[in-house]
């Protein structure tokens, strides 16, 4: 009975150590927004900030460039996901109940996913300049569709096929035709799938960078930009880029910790049911 | 609104029935479904790499001389021939791709055995691990940034308060800056993969490792003979998804050293990149980034394959 106390123990302490490892820089940003420039570079380090609780730094970036980057990023991500999910869920939908294409198909589709963002990023960067779309949102809403469209239909599918076809083959016995079918039913019972694929979706434009720096320059700033700006800017202050990295993370991570279940089954695009 | 019966009788409609469920013949219907999402790839993905293929055998540098040359093959003979600073980096990619993959996989099954044995507070503990992989690159490399800081960073203060001396200058020397990149994706994705391998050490059979338990077989034992080959299916596919994303690593690069010191951390994203939107040789860097979608396709196609047998349900 004690070697088993004893184990849980030793296994509760591997796990708060590795809370510990995986939280603490996220913590460390976390204390960084509140620090002054002479608390960031003061050695030995300073843990726990002089101005903790004063929110300065982040009404100053906010105020700056941070706030166009959020906003700028919001439109992206949202313009993005909802357009990922018009195109996507339908081809979900058909890929789930009649296996359009087969596997093949299916495959093509998630391959597509897996494509480098740099491979894509070359030629669109040379369409958009020759169709005078560069630094515009349109062209990163288009471009994100490269990634999210594969992904609501792999992610979206799984749903889909989890539901029983029973209600939508008693519909069209009761002589609906399919699209009612479609709507009226399986497009209901999957909402809960739809809900996250589109959170998922719009973490993925927020966060996405690549693409970004390649075909925006100064009228469209994403965050992720934006903070890659802020650093290798000539004046580097710390706290402000402190506030914007953890205000461009509160959102994911609240997603992380609301959509647990459905995570992972989302970053394996439908893979693995968590 | 459709009314619902509680339950579907399937006489009446049989044959419409059967093409419904039937995989031979798709009714237009479907075909019709399938389409939004097939014509937007085409267009945002095909379209542009078909275009990218045939820039890829002019010269275009944007610079100097903005009119477009024929080249031929020529871009292709000189990245594979003349151009050892690529090869570099696919090196740097692929070093990435192994090592990461490997530690991932390696400390996230250990991981993820610890967060099956405790019981209560595991779901807390999960939703905390997968916190890292939720945040944006960019970020992750910020951090990067600011605590491998070697003046003033708080990581080389700890290190030298438990007694090491010289900690290394992780971002500025050239034997550790790559390998600091590395431990940024491992941070990142570690908790990702042992949570992966929780969902799957979950569903093992319990009995089975009772009976084998009494048989006398040793721990080490029960995880080569059933519960590696168990997991395999779900290990294939953690791989294959890892292994795509690593190799496109760039923008911890880009953030935490910019490809430097020299060119120690140019991976082949970041040096396309370079190629692209700084030396703006788009010719050039077409035709690196086809030869990087060749290799990494076959080594996709190795694993999709093996993820389809192990899928095919």
């Amino acid at each position: 009975m004690s070697a088993r106390v004893v184990r849980l123990g030793l296994d509760w302490l591997v796990i708060v150590v590795a809370l510990a490892f995986f939280l603490l820089p996220v913590i460390w940003i976390f204390l960084t927004s509140f620090k002054a420039q002479i608390e960031v570079f003061h050695y030995p380090p300073v843990f726990w900030p002089k101005a903790f609780g004063s929110f300065t730094h982040y009404s100053e970036i906010l105020h700056g460039t941070g706030g166009d980057a959020l906003e700028a990023s919001a439109i992206v991500a949202s313009a993005n996901t909802v357009l990922s999910l018009l195109v996507g869920v339908p081809t979900a939908y058909s890929f789930s109940r009649f296996r359009v294409g087969g596997q093949h198909l299916a495959f093509w589709v998630l391959s597509v996913r897996m494509l480098p963002p740099v491979v894509s990023a070359i030629p669109l960067f040379l369409l958009f300049q020759q169709w005078h779309m560069l630094d515009t949102y349109w062209a990163l809403i288009i471009a994100y569709l490269t990634f999210n469209v594969p992904f609501v239909v792999w992610f979206v599918k799984g749903f889909f096929d989890d539901l029983p076809r029973d209600l939508e083959e008693a519909a069209l016995v009761d002589g609906a035709n399919r699209w009612q079918a479609f709507t009226g039913i399986a497009l209901r019972l999957a909402v809960p799938g739809i809900v996250t694929a589109a959170l998922l979706a719009f973490m993925f434009s927020w966060n996405e960078f690549l693409l970004a720096l390649f075909l925006t320059r100064s009228q469209v700033r994403t965050v992720p930009v934006a903070l890659a700006n802020l650093i290798g800017g000539h004046e580097i202050v710390w706290g402000q880029i402190g506030a914007l990295t953890i205000l461009a993370i509160i959102p994911t991570v609240a997603l992380a910790l609301a959509l647990q279940r459905y995570v992972v089954r989302g970053l394996t695009f439908g893979a693995v049911k968590g | 609104m459709i009314r619902v019966p509680q339950e579907s009788t399937g006489f009446a409609n049989a044959p419409r029935l059967r093409r419904f469920r039937g995989r031979r013949r798709v009714p237009l219907f479907g075909w019709l479904m399938a389409l939004p999402a097939i014509v937007v790839l085409l267009a945002v993905t095909v379209y542009p790499l078909v275009y990218s293929l045939r820039k890829s055998f002019y010269r275009i540098e944007l610079t100097f001389s903005p009119v477009p040359e024929y080249v031929g093959i020529r871009n292709y003979v000189d990245a594979i021939q003349h151009d050892p600073r690529f090869w570099h980096a696919m090196e740097r990619s692929l070093y990435l791709v192994g090592v990461g993959v490997t530690v991932e996989l390696v400390l996230g099954l250990a991981l993820a055995h610890v967060l099956n044995r405790i019981g209560r507070g595991r779901n807390i503990a999960t939703a905390l691990l997968l916190v890292p992989a939720m945040i944006a690159p960019v970020a992750v490399a910020i951090q990067g940034v600011v605590i491998f800081n070697d003046r003033w960073g708080p990581l080389n203060y700890v290190l030298k308060q438990s007694g090491v001396s010289h900690p290394p200058a992780w971002l500025a020397d050239r034997t550790f800056a790559l390998n600091t990149i590395l431990l940024a994706d491992i941070w990142q994705w570690t908790p990702f993969v042992a949570v992966i391998m929780l969902a799957g050490l979950r569903t093992l059979p319990g009995d089975v490792y009772e009976a084998a338990a009494v048989d006398g077989a040793s721990r080490w034992q029960l995880f080569r003979t059933l519960t590696l080959p168990l997991l395999q299916p779900l290990i294939i596919i953690t791989v294959l998804i890892r292994a795509m994303d690593v190799f496109k690593t760039f923008d911890t690069v880009y953030v935490m050293t910019g490809g430097g010191p020299g060119d120690a951390t140019e991976t082949a994203s970041f040096y396309t990149f370079l190629q692209g939107l700084r030396f703006f040789s788009f010719g050039y860097a077409a035709a690196i980034s086809y030869i990087q979608l060749a290799i990494i396709s076959i080594v996709a196609t190795i694993l999709i394959r093996r993820m389809r047998k192990g899928l095919a349900t």
